[in-house]
């Protein structure tokens, strides 16, 4: 469905992103993963058509997203991570405006506008200016707004910052079920378990370079799904094994006290990219 | 059509803010009026016409173009770099052209709504002035042009100081020389040759021409209709090829 060819982006001189390649399938919900300025946001205001390219393509079945390709833009929505909201308008003039945007017949808008406002508990703050809603509120509005035109790829940049676990889950709820009826999803995020859950497939990136693509449990497999989560005076450190009888012949070995645990995407995340989450 | 979706954003922009928006309007022209007009003017006469009849057009072209320059180019320059919300409008399938277009109209539509104010005031005032269509046709087209300029300065714009930098630069010296409050016959020849090429000097001209009766000078017309047309262009091209928007 989409398709990055060779992407490169520079910021005056400073490259940004490096030769990116890779393939999103239809209905798949893949993930950006990596730390703060890894290029990640960029990718997505790329694909979206915020920013234009350095050098290279990105292609919605085979068509090139450009700023004025009005049908393939159709397709597409963005959750950016910031809150990109007229202050001054209403929750209710929010869902309006982006209707007419993507020119969704009147009956159609308000009816689905009523089902996700309703959905996200937002229709009793329907009446509300945006600089009067809270953060959370602010978020799931601005979900509410990129699903009403029902895209086939959505792009979530950082979309569950600022709301609390209730919310969060609800969030992931409607966006899994969305996936399953077909919806294409490109989420990043520093919520390991969010990516772990969620995504099919995962794409490591590093100083705007890709690391690896994979699904969540092959990058934890390379690995080595066992971790050994060892505390000493220098700090806690871990190890990883392919099975438990291994983790366990070395956890005999310890002096200091040690944890067994199942290893996660936040190890693959430390280990891969050489530093914690920022 | 975005052309619509972009008049309806304007307008619901109105709807919220129409008592500032008319407040903040009115209140320049005014006290222009006032200080020009009843206090240094009010026994000259211009061109055998009196200093209020010279005044009035001049004070409606630039109540437009400040109206049409503002309502389009702080409001977008705000919605581009403060609130982010034009990055909603470029990632969805509008058309960027009709975009533009339609931000043009709506900023000349504020502009018409506040030089309207300022002709009933004048009219209050018994200023002796003759209105016609072509009259609001001219506002109209004026407010095209700066609201074009406005797109234009939000686009190139990198800071919220750099629109009020253009602003300082740009639309304040044009409020002044623009055959505003002032012949451009009495300038220096220096001075006149550049007054002359702005496009405030021809919607002055083209109201004042209207008011005193006169045949509009269909040149100046044609010199608006120019300057509106290159505005909107070099704003185009900047939406469309800026890299890093």
């Amino acid at each position: 469905m989409l398709e990055l060819i060779e992407i490169e982006k520079k910021f005056q001189e400073k490259k940004i992103l490096e030769n990116i390649n890779f393939k999103v399938d239809k209905g798949e919900f893949f993930g950006l993963l990596g730390s703060n300025g890894a290029g990640k946001t960029t990718m997505i205001k790329l694909i979206s058509t915020l920013l234009l390219p350095s050098h290279g393509k990105i292609l919605l079945d085979r068509n090139e997203i450009t700023r004025n390709n009005v049908e393939i833009k159709k397709r597409i929505t963005t959750v950016t991570q910031e809150y990109t909201l007229r202050g001054d308008m209403s929750v209710d003039e929010i869902m309006e405006y982006q209707g007419r945007l993507y020119r969704i017949p009147r009956e159609q808008r308000k009816r689905d506008s009523k089902d996700l406002l309703e959905f996200c508990g937002l229709m009793e703050h329907r009446k509300k200016r945006v600089r009067e809603l809270s953060g959370g509120m602010k978020r799931k509005l601005m979900l509410c707004r990129a699903l009403l035109p029902k895209p086939e790829l959505v792009l979530l940049d950082e979309p569950t910052v600022g709301l609390d676990p209730f919310s969060r889950r609800q969030m992931w709820d409607l966006i899994s079920g969305l996936n399953q009826q077909g919806m294409t999803f490109i989420l990043t995020t520093h919520y390991m378990e969010e990516a772990q859950m969620l995504c099919k497939r995962i794409a490591l990136i590093d100083e705007g370079r890709l690391l690896d693509i994979a699904p969540p449990l092959e990058l934890i497999n390379q690995l080595g799904n066992i971790a050994v989560e060892v505390v000493s005076p220098g700090g806690i450190q871990q190890e990883y094994f392919r099975n438990r009888e291994l983790a366990l012949a070395y956890a005999g070995s310890l002096n200091d006290p040690f944890t067994l645990r199942q290893t996660n995407l936040e190890d693959v995340f430390i280990k891969r990219l050489g530093r914690g989450i920022d | 059509m975005a052309i619509l979706t972009v008049l309806w954003e304007k307008w619901i922009e109105f709807k919220h803010e129409w008592l500032k928006i008319t407040g903040t309007a009115m209140i320049s022209p005014i006290l222009y009026l006032l200080t020009f007009g009843l206090g240094l003017g009010m026994d000259k006469v211009v061109d055998g016409h009196s200093y209020m009849a010279f005044l009035i057009p001049g004070i409606i072209a630039l109540t437009t173009m400040n109206a049409s320059f503002n309502a389009i180019g702080m409001s977008l320059n705000v919605q581009r770099l403060y609130e982010k919300s034009f990055d909603n409008v470029l990632a969805s399938p509008t058309p960027l052209g009709q975009y533009i277009i339609g931000q043009m109209i709506g900023g000349s539509l504020r502009g018409m709504y506040a030089g309207s104010l300022i002709l009933g005031i004048a009219y209050i005032f018994g200023a002796p002035i003759q209105v016609n269509l072509i009259f609001f046709l001219v506002m109209l087209l004026n407010g095209m042009a700066f609201s074009a300029l406005g797109v234009m300065a939000a686009i190139i714009s990198k800071t919220h100081a750099d629109i009020s930098r253009f602003s300082t630069f740009v639309i304040l010296p044009m409020t002044f020389i623009g055959n505003t409050f002032f012949p451009v016959a009495n300038m220096p020849s220096l001075l006149k040759s550049v007054v002359q090429v702005l496009p405030l000097t021809h919607s002055s001209s083209l109201l004042r021409q209207i008011s005193y009766g006169e045949p509009a000078s269909l040149a100046s017309f044609f010199i608006m209709v120019v300057y509106t047309i290159v505005f909107m262009v070099v704003a185009l091209i900047k939406i469309n090829i800026s890299k890093n928007l």
